[in-house]
């Protein structure tokens, strides 16, 4: 089975809040000296596409579309968690594409991989947290999807894939080629590389692509607001004061607290 | 005249959620000044449909067999069948997983732009924008919709219902042309909520964290949530060590809610956990730890062991019933 | 007869000598065969230094081979083991002024020294060597302590010990009686024994005797000299041995620096996987244990009931380096690899060795300077950069640190927060700095410790001291990477580190954090960065001192002080802080029982503070405890780690006492603003 995982990389979701910028006429966060890190979700799809891999076997690639300076650790960090290759396509446009044009380059690369069966990506990013790549990418290919997957077992005609829903969880067979969007749940917590492995993955050669490579409109990919624009960007003022509650025994702080618990409750 | 169509599952009821959606899809129509429809795919429910009738344009009824249960592939096809004769200007989902899962796909078949977790909708110069929260809720982001139709899936408690109107819209049934897709088939279906209805609908939650230690403690907060009317999740942290289902995670990596009153018990407050409850209206904590982030976020909190604290709140709060 | 003439015959009532010589060549050959055996296997170990400085080692034998300066720590301890030790030596210096008088014909044991010396003092060493052994004897049999391992080989060296000494003695008596020796009162223990012989046994009966004990003492003594390089007992020669290649910089630099690019390459194993990934010294240090026991008793982990066991790691280890030295380090075939130590023996299961705060107890108590810690620390670099095993929260530091550069994930805290209201310059826009604050990841980010950094910049302040911060270009210096095992992600950031660092062109340094101050003082030199390291106890005991800061309140409470270990056993920094207590309060700080060298991890050390604890076995909670014991009012630290650590334990611990934990900082700036606390 081949397996790609689409990977993003973002800024470093844990900024604190006190750090966080954005700049208002680029309409995106500046970065400081927050690092740049692989969306978690996209780990969790790295690993749950190991996973089934040790059972069912078959060959990972990582497929990441961003700036040719960072992306390189994402894929890099890939490979120390086990990914069999890795690709990139090189984004030396907008830094922020619209979703569509992400879909419709990631699509394209995947396509230049050759065969393909399973296109694994994470349910939505810790920075935009747009959450369409997967299903865009699924129109884009002609192909199937299911999304919030977190859970991946061979099936007799294909895969079952059990996906979290709002009130439990659905299972699905689904035949090949297939993409899902993963979400994250105990057993998919990314493993942490080896350092053995850190070490070797420098060694590993990266495929690199430009965007006149894959065949799409590189233009329109550059420019990256055909689908949808950004047009303000900024941090909500809030203002909170906690205010613990009083009492002089425990006894008579949760009375209060109870109170007020109540008084919001009977409210709403 | 153009129109806004409302995209709802019939088998959740017209519940909160349902009128917040149609509730937004209603002022955008109004400002549009275009018709809006409401879409109800699944069996057709006469309660749903007189409900929808009374603030919408038109109820179309999609209650076939095929429909009858929710399969991805099929119900994509039929949403974009029955949306595309209405060339519509906008079409507006809810953000249940099965909105969410569909919601870009449709866009796509439709030629549209699709965007999620709406906060807010708005019509500039004729062009539609959206409001969400990015960055894990460190910042808030403006989007305009390109494309026609705009896609729009949004937190559904985060719009009013809309007002009732005079007269009410005419329902019809309609059904689409459905080819057998087998490619993906859902087999299996279990709920596991923490009570009946959606953590995201819920209008009072109590949370969990890393700090209860374990499974038991989610009994006790089972207990209060119940006392007042209000639901039970989770911290990441509690879920990852398996003490309660991943489907009571709130957070960044999980469910997005925004009830009346939040209630963080043994939580931390990692901004992972604060960015799916930030948007509650009022947030409150019990957490031994007087520095911890979470208190930052409360409106009111109280810093004991939840341990002493909570066997006693659950007896203050019957006494007051 | 004149005292001078006084002397005795050899080999009196004994003829075949040369069998006893023969016996001695026999003893000799076995003995030289074990100890042959022991050095071939530490030739197996990897390189290491350790014989440069010799003045120093020398100095350090003299100190705590001859001295036996940490032996007699432990009191009970110190009475048998001197009795004994101190007997062997008499006892083999009467042999060898024997050997010189009778073998090469040197007359010398003879007069006065005869008298004083081989007939007195060495009579009285022999009954030492009695009382000793009994004494020791006592503590195995009756008394039990837990640290002590029961074995059957050790009940032997005793038994042999007091027969070689007391047929010593019965030979020695019935010699005297039978020779009706003029000088033999001069032997006060031998001639009672001989006037009791006297009177109830005939002259010839005791030839015999004498006779037949005296070649049964032979016997024994040479039995013994040959068994003991098989025993513990080769202490005699490796505890010497060990002392002389102790490492001799303070214990917090002694982690091993290692070589990532020769690894790829090799495909050796990063960390310690078999014994073949040790050094020779560290094999040495197996070879040297006596089994006392005293690192296990102190070891923080195992007195709040863990199974970490120090001394355990050291004897089993030892036992399977000897158990069968081809399967422990490979025969040099591919097919039979070293055998794997981590969890080969019960010691080194993963979750002991998990449970190590890397304090240095065990090696400070260590009579033999043993480094235990480090062995624990090289197989935890085997389980983290080889096999990804870890506690999962220990993980989350690791991962924390690897894109923030920080352990405490999920912080809300930025790295300038504790600066609010305060006018603290960074290093980018200051030019005429002489001094870098290194603020430290748990002093910017965990919200206690920010009063403390802020009380430290502050005294700084006020003293005129022209200081400056890297404020969100500090990084962690790397201690819990290293001290978790992580060696190639320390590696990284202290390469980071000191390529800023070195960019500013700092040469002072001022931190609040004993581990930065660990890795400053003893690490960073060999990736390049040479700085002058203080803490800030240290700093600002020298700023009052100078008179630039003058104490103006008087803070009346009871203070006692915790030494963190990264501070204090680590690197000898014991006064400072308590000259900051004396000076904030006018009196020296109340000692707990366990202070100083022997301090008692908070139990937030070698990444142990990103560990949830089980329940009922908590470091801090026996801290705490012991803290609790005093009457203090006041529990002062001088460690982002410790503070936080001890306040937890102290908040479960303390019920209705009010006992407050305060940063030394804290209490001086309180001492010198005038403000109330």
């Amino acid at each position: 089975m081949n397996i790609i995982v689409c990977l993003k990389q973002i800024l470093d979701p844990e900024i604190p809040v006190r750090d966080f910028r954005v700049d208002s006429d680029k309409k995106e966060a500046t970065r400081g000296s927050a690092n740049m890190v692989t969306n978690i979700f996209c780990e969790n799809a790295l690993e749950t596409a190991l996973q089934l891999r040790e059972k069912t076997g078959g060959k990972i690639t990582a497929l990441i579309f961003g700036s040719v300076e960072s992306a390189e650790d994402s894929l890099r960090k890939a490979l120390a968690m086990k990914a069999d290759q890795a690709m990139m396509v090189i984004n030396d446009g907008h830094p922020h594409p619209d979703p569509l044009a992400v879909a419709q380059v990631l699509a394209a690369a995947i396509r230049k991989t050759g065969e393909f069966d399973l296109v694994m990506v994470g349910r939505e990013s810790g920075d935009w947290g747009v959450g369409q790549t997967g299903g865009l990418i699924a129109e884009e290919l002609g192909i199937p999807c299911v999304s919030f997957v977190d859970q991946i077992e061979s099936g007799a005609d294909g895969l079952i894939v059990k996906r979290q829903t709002d009130t439990g969880w659905e299972k699905a067979g689904a035949r090949l080629p297939l993409v899902v969007t993963v979400t994250n749940n105990e057993f998919n917590v990314p493993r942490i590389p080896k350092t053995r492995d850190i070490m070797m993955s420098s060694r590993q050669p990266i495929t690199k692509l430009t965007l006149d490579e894959i065949g799409v409109n590189a233009g329109e990919v550059r420019a990256g607001g055909s689908y949808y624009q950004v047009v303000d960007l900024s941090i909500p003022v809030k203002d909170v004061n906690c205010e613990f509650v009083s009492g002089d025994t425990l006894d008579e702080k949760v009375g209060n607290l109870a109170k007020r618990i109540m008084d919001i409750a009977q409210a709403l | 005249m153009s129109n806004v169509v409302v995209c709802l599952f019939s088998a959740s009821g017209y519940d909160r959620a349902a009128q917040g959606v149609a509730g937004a899809g209603r002022r955008l129509a109004d400002s549009l000044g275009a018709k809006m429809h409401i879409v109800a795919i699944g069996p057709s429910n006469p309660d749903f449909n007189s409900q929808a009738a009374a603030v919408a344009d038109s109820v179309i009824v999609a209650d076939q067999a095929e429909l009858s249960e929710y399969q991805p592939e099929i119900c994509l096809e039929a949403l974009k069948q029955l949306c595309r004769p209405l060339e519509p200007r906008a079409v507006i989902l809810s953000n249940d997983t099965w909105s969410q899962e569909l919601a870009p796909r449709l866009a796509h078949r439709l030629g549209g732009s699709a965007a999620g977790d709406c906060l807010d909708l708005t019509v500039v110069d004729g062009s539609i924008r959206i409001k969400r929260s990015v960055y894990g809720g460190k910042a808030v982001a403006t989007i305009e919709l390109k494309r026609s139709p705009a896609v729009a899936w949004v937190r559904s408690r985060a719009f009013d219902p809309a007002a009732l109107a005079a007269s009410t819209g005419e329902i019809k049934h309609a059904s689409a042309e459905i080819k057998p897709d087998d490619r993906t088939r859902i087999v299996e279906r279990k709920s596991e909520t923490s009570g009946e209805a959606r953590l995201e609908d819920a209008k009072l939650i109590i949370s969990g964290g890393r700090g209860l230690g374990g499974p038991e403690p989610f009994k006790d907060l089972q207990e209060v949530a119940a006392m007042l009317g209000g639901q039970v999740g989770a911290s990441r942290a509690a879920c990852d060590s398996g003490w309660c289902p991943p489907s009571w995670q709130i957070g960044q990596t999980g469910k997005k809610v925004a009830p009346g009153l939040y209630l963080a018990v043994a939580i931390q407050g990692a901004s992972q956990h604060i960015a799916g409850m930030s948007d509650s209206k009022v947030v409150a904590a019990v957490n031994i730890d007087p520095d911890a982030p979470i208190f930052k976020h409360c409106k009111f909190g109280i810093v004991e062991d939840y341990k002493k604290v909570i066997p006693l709140l659950k007896e203050k709060l019957a006494a007051m019933k | 007869m004149s005292n001078s003439e006084a002397t005795r015959e050899v080999l009196w009532n004994i003829s075949y000598s040369w069998v006893m010589y023969l016996m001695l060549a026999a003893s000799v050959l076995v003995a030289g065969i074990g100890v042959y055996k022991r050095v071939e296997l530490w030739r197996r170990g990897l390189p290491a230094g350790r014989f440069d400085q010799p003045l120093e080692r020398i100095r350090m034998l003299l100190k705590h081979a001859l001295g036996q300066r940490r032996t007699v720590r432990e009191s009970y301890a110190a009475v048998f083991h001197t009795f004994i030790y101190t007997g062997f030596i008499i006892l083999t210096a009467a042999t060898t002024v024997v050997m010189i008088h009778h073998d090469f014909g040197i007359e010398i044991m003879k007069g006065a020294f005869y008298l004083y010396f081989q007939s007195f003092i060495v009579d009285v060493f022999g009954l030492m060597v009695l009382l000793g052994v009994g004494i020791a004897a006592i503590r195995r049999l009756v008394i039990k302590p837990r640290k002590l391992v029961y074995t059957d080989e050790a009940l032997l060296i005793l038994g042999a010990i007091f027969l070689i000494a007391l047929t010593g003695f019965l030979v020695e008596g019935w010699r005297i009686a039978a020779t009706n020796d003029p000088w033999g009162a001069w032997s006060p223990f031998g001639y009672l024994i001989a006037r009791g012989f006297d009177s109830i046994m005939s002259e010839s009966a005791m030839r015999t005797a004498h006779l037949l004990t005296w070649w049964l003492h032979a016997v024994l003594v040479f039995g013994f000299i040959a068994w003991a390089p098989y025993t513990k007992m080769i202490h005699v020669l490796t505890g010497p041995l060990n002392i002389y290649t102790a490492r001799l910089s303070p214990s917090g630099g002694s982690l091993k620096v290692m070589d990532f690019d020769k690894a790829a390459e090799s495909g050796d194993p990063l960390g310690v996987k078999t014994l073949a990934g040790f050094t020779w010294k560290d094999l040495v240090d197996f070879d040297s244990c006596t089994e006392c026991g005293r690192c296990t008793s102190v070891c923080p982990a195992n007195t709040v009931g863990k199974s970490l066991s120090p001394r355990d790691i050291i004897l089993d280890l030892r036992n399977l380096m000897h158990a069968d030295p081809i399967k422990a380090f490979g025969n040099g075939q591919p097919e039979h690899p070293p055998l794997p130590i981590i969890g080969a023996v019960a010691a080194t299961a993963p979750e002991s060795l998990w449970e190590c705060t890397t304090c240095g107890a065990c090696m400070e108590a260590c009579p033999v300077f043993i480094e235990q810690m480090p062995k624990i620390v090289d197989m935890r670099r085997f389980l983290v950069m080889e096999e990804a095993d870890f506690p999962d929260t220990m993980g989350e530091a690791l991962t924390s640190l690897e894109s923030r550069g920080h352990p405490f994930r999920g912080t809300q805290s930025s790295r300038i927060d504790w600066t609010d209201g305060l006018n603290v310059r960074t290093m980018a826009d200051t030019q005429d700095a002489e001094v870098l604050f290194w603020v430290g990841c748990g002093g910017a980010l965990l919200e206690r410790n920010q009063s403390v950094v802020r009380a430290t910049a502050q005294l700084l302040e006020k003293a005129g001291v022209k200081f400056a911060i890297l404020g969100r270009e500090e990084k962690c210096t790397g201690d819990p990477a290293r001290r978790i095992g992580n060696e190639f992600l320390f590696e990284m950031m202290a390469k980071e580190n000191v390529e800023t660092l070195n960019g500013y062109k700092v040469k002072k340094i001022v931190t609040s954090c004993p581990h930065c101050f660990n890795t400053f003082a003893n690490e960073y030199p060999q990736f390049g960065g040479k700085y002058e390291v203080f803490h800030h106890s240290e700093f600002l005991a020298a700023l009052v001192s100078e008179g630039r800061l003058k104490p103006v309140a008087e803070i009346d409470k009871k203070i006692t002080f915790h030494d963190p270990c990264y501070l204090g056993r680590h690197n000898g920094v014991f006064d400072a802080p308590r000259q900051l207590v004396q000076i904030s309060t006018k009196t020296a700080p109340v000692e707990m029982k366990q202070s100083r060298e022997n301090g008692f991890c908070c139990g937030g050390g070698g990444g142990m503070s990103f560990v949830d604890e089980p329940k009922d076995k908590r470091v801090n909670q026996e801290r705490a405890r012991q803290v609790l014991e005093t009457d203090a009012e006041i529990l002062a630290v001088g460690c982002p780690f410790c503070m936080t650590m001890m306040e937890d334990g102290i908040n479960a611990k303390r019920g209705d006492r009010e006992l407050k934990v305060m940063d030394v900082s804290e209490l001086l700036w309180q001492s010198v603003s005038n403000q109330k606390s």
